[in-house]
């Protein structure tokens, strides 16, 4: 598996020679990646039968450009109407929508779209240079360690919550609650069901998302004309290519800030299961910690949005690092690109470096390729797609209703899943208007199921000893990083205000 | 003739609304724990853990509340939660269709259903203003979605009328 660069530059140039599929499968990604419920994983498997007809290299390429293009999809509608896509995109909306509402919202694609390509780019380099080592991070991540991943990201309701913490806190925590909904992992006890079937696989998270986030922004919005304030339609109205330029130049001047949450995205997508929602929150958070204005966050702060953005595109080329080098698929459209490659008789392992590097490094080369052509194609989209904000809400909001609970319905194709989601959506509504936050719900109900799953398993290998979270030098390690990123906002905000006091 | 408050009433913060949510999730806690008062310590560990926490926070924005309410600072209103009537009656006609929507759509199909509710959420919102405009905008959203979402990705949303007479027509 050593790098080879010529080997790289003429891989690419191949690549590059399949633009006939990858621009197809761009579009194809961005609209499946915009709709809540229609995933890439999804598409893939309904495409089945034409991607099994294709060459393998051909057929690998095109459902590489649709995955990753998929992920930037789920953006746009995240920063222009508060919709995530996909659960990757839960934390863009945190700093991407206010943007939008204050008139930015052409700017806010620009500096998304910006931030996923570079963050995309690195790490598919990045993937190509250090894939023996980063295969093997999988190996060390064990339940222990996830745990206080999952910690990291669920830190975040804190964050989220700086107006009322105490509000904050009881969302996450409510949410937690609602995560815990469903069979236990060991013996499929039924837990709070209220006797549904339908929930006993836990709750869906597409429901959970287009209630929490869509439906209940819906109903907000009635009591406006526009999406946006009046200010900020006159600032839209304003808006030309000087305004989606600007937000190229602030994006690249975030390219510091890209690299090092797009590296938590990759890392992060290595561990199967792992994902781009934990990625998203955990660079949300961090990027909040570290950051000098962590005020700033929640209010259409352009770094808020830059974190998401750009880790949930380092997840990307993360998953797919232990398909090709192990054979282990680090997420759900990893395992049907496995199944593609099996179909056609293709062993996946060290050897396929040395037997088919075409085939072996295509995927990363095509993932290089993609965010390519997919920010020449998608950036002078911009400020036409933004203009979206200045539809009446008379005809926004049904449309946002029922094209949502589709989605709704999608992902299982069950119609109780569109009442689960109206469910949601009046508990949004309630919540918005009562000033708990809705991301704090959602953080809970995303990683709550998870951590209780990496919670029990470690606790069954210890057989019941708690201890076991502090049993590994890497895991403790991950337990002070957690404790310095928990307390440092409050030691600097402390020291902020002796030095205010020092001065005034 | 309508009573003004006076200046003490309205600098009150109405907190009624914010114990919506702390109250469903009490009782949610509470019902959660219900299902899980036998079951084996894999079940529980998490959910007692969570539940909780969550428990003692909720106490805590109670005592709050109550100091609050006593010091004359706070009241019991709801005005948080409810707007004006006029968007309240509108919202719950939204609501309602909402629910519509979902209870017919099993039987009249995905674009029917789509078109009636995309038509009348429309004139709900409007007050009826630009009708043949919104007939024409439904119609081809609905449309729209049938060629998306039915035709293009295959989705077995539930067939209705339009559905099975385009099937036999294609």
């Amino acid at each position: 598996m050593e790098f080879d660069p010529g080997l790289f530059v003429e891989l690419f140039a191949r690549t590059l020679s399949f633009w006939w599929v990858i621009i197809p499968a761009i579009f194809l990604g961005l609209v499946v990646g915009a709709i809540p419920g229609f995933s890439a994983a999804n598409t893939i498997i309904i495409l089945l039968p034409l991607t099994l007809a294709m060459d393998p290299e051909i057929g690998l390429i095109f459902m590489v450009a649709l995955y990753a293009s998929s992920r930037m999809g789920a953006g746009i509608p995240a920063i222009l109407v508060n919709i995530p896509g996909t659960a990757g995109a839960a934390a863009t909306p945190l700093d991407g929508y206010p943007m939008t509402k204050a008139g930015r919202g052409h700017q806010a694609l620009a500096i998304s779209f910006v931030s996923s390509t570079a963050g995309g780019l690195l790490t598919t380099i990045l993937a190509l240079l250090a894939m023996p080592w980063l295969s093997q991070v999988a190996y060390y991540l064990h339940s222990v360690e996830m745990i206080v991943v999952m910690l990291f990201g669920i830190s975040l309701i804190a964050s989220v919550a700086a107006r009322d913490t105490l509000k904050g806190l009881i969302a996450g925590f409510f949410g937690l609650m609602i995560g815990a909904i469903g069979a236990d992992v060991v013996y499929a006890t039924p837990r709070g069901t209220f006797g549904f079937l339908e929930l006993y696989d836990k709750v869906p998270l597409i429901p959970a998302l287009v209630g929490l986030f869509a439906i209940s922004e819906a109903f907000l919005v009635i009591e406006q004309r526009s999406i946006i304030t009046k200010e900020g339609q006159a600032l839209m109205a304003k808006a030309g290519w000087a305004e989606t330029w600007e937000g190229v130049r602030i994006a690249c001047s975030k390219w510091w800030h890209i690299t090092w949450t797009s590296i938590i995205g990759l890392v992060i997508g290595v561990v199967p299961g792992a994902g781009a929602s934990i990625a998203s929150f955990v660079a949300y958070q961090q990027s909040r910690t570290y950051s000098k204005t962590p005020e700033l966050y929640g209010t259409g702060h352009v770094e808020g949005l830059v974190a998401p953005e750009s880790a949930n595109n380092g997840v990307t080329s993360g998953t797919l690092i232990p398909l090709l080098v192990i054979g282990i698929p680090g997420g759900a459209t990893a395992a049907i690109m496995l199944v593609v490659l099996q179909y056609h008789g293709v062993a996946i392992g060290p050897d396929l470096f040395l037997s088919n590097p075409n085939l072996a490094y295509g995927p990363f080369t095509a993932m290089a390729v993609t965010y390519a052509l997919m920010i020449l194609t998608i950036m002078p989209l911009a400020r036409y797609m933004s203009k979206v904000t200045v539809v009446s809400t008379v005809y926004m909001t049904p449309v946002i209703i029922s094209f949502t609970l589709v989605g709704a319905f999608v992902s299982r194709e069950y119609v109780f899943d569109m009442y689960l989601a109206l469910v949601f959506g009046v508990i949004g509504y309630i919540a918005r208007k009562t000033g708990y936050h809705v991301a704090a719900i959602l953080i809970g109900v995303i990683l709550g199921p998870m951590l209780e799953n990496y919670f029990l398993r470690a606790l069954r290998m210890s057989q019941g000893d708690i201890m076991v979270l502090f049993s590994s030098t890497l895991g403790n390690i991950l337990w002070v990083l957690l404790a310095f990123s928990i307390g440092l906002p409050y030691y600097l905000q402390y020291r902020r205000k002796r030095r205010r006091q020092a001065t005034a | 003739m309508a009573q003004e408050s006076t200046p003490l009433e309205s600098k009150r913060k109405r907190i009624g609304g914010d114990l919506v949510i702390p109250l469903a999730a009490v009782a949610f806690t509470i019902y959660y724990f219900s299902t899980i008062i036998d079951s084996p310590w894999t079940a529980q560990v998490s959910a007692f853990f969570v539940g909780t926490i969550l428990i003692v926070l909720i106490g805590i924005l109670g005592v709050r509340s109550v100091i609050a309410l006593k010091k004359g600072e706070a009241d019991l209103g709801m005005e948080t939660l409810l707007a004006s009537r006029a968007y309240l009656s509108r919202r719950l006609g939204l609501l309602a269709l909402t629910v519509g929507f979902i209870f017919v759509v099993d039987w009249a199909g995905f674009t029917l259903t789509t078109f009636v509710f995309l038509a009348t959420a429309m004139l709900l919102l409007s007050e009826g203003r630009n009708r043949r405009f919104i007939l024409f905008l439904s119609a081809m959203l609905a449309l729209a979605g049938y060629l998306l979402f039915i035709l293009a990705f295959e989705t077995r949303f539930p067939a209705g009328p339009f559905e099975n007479l385009m099937k036999q027509v294609l």
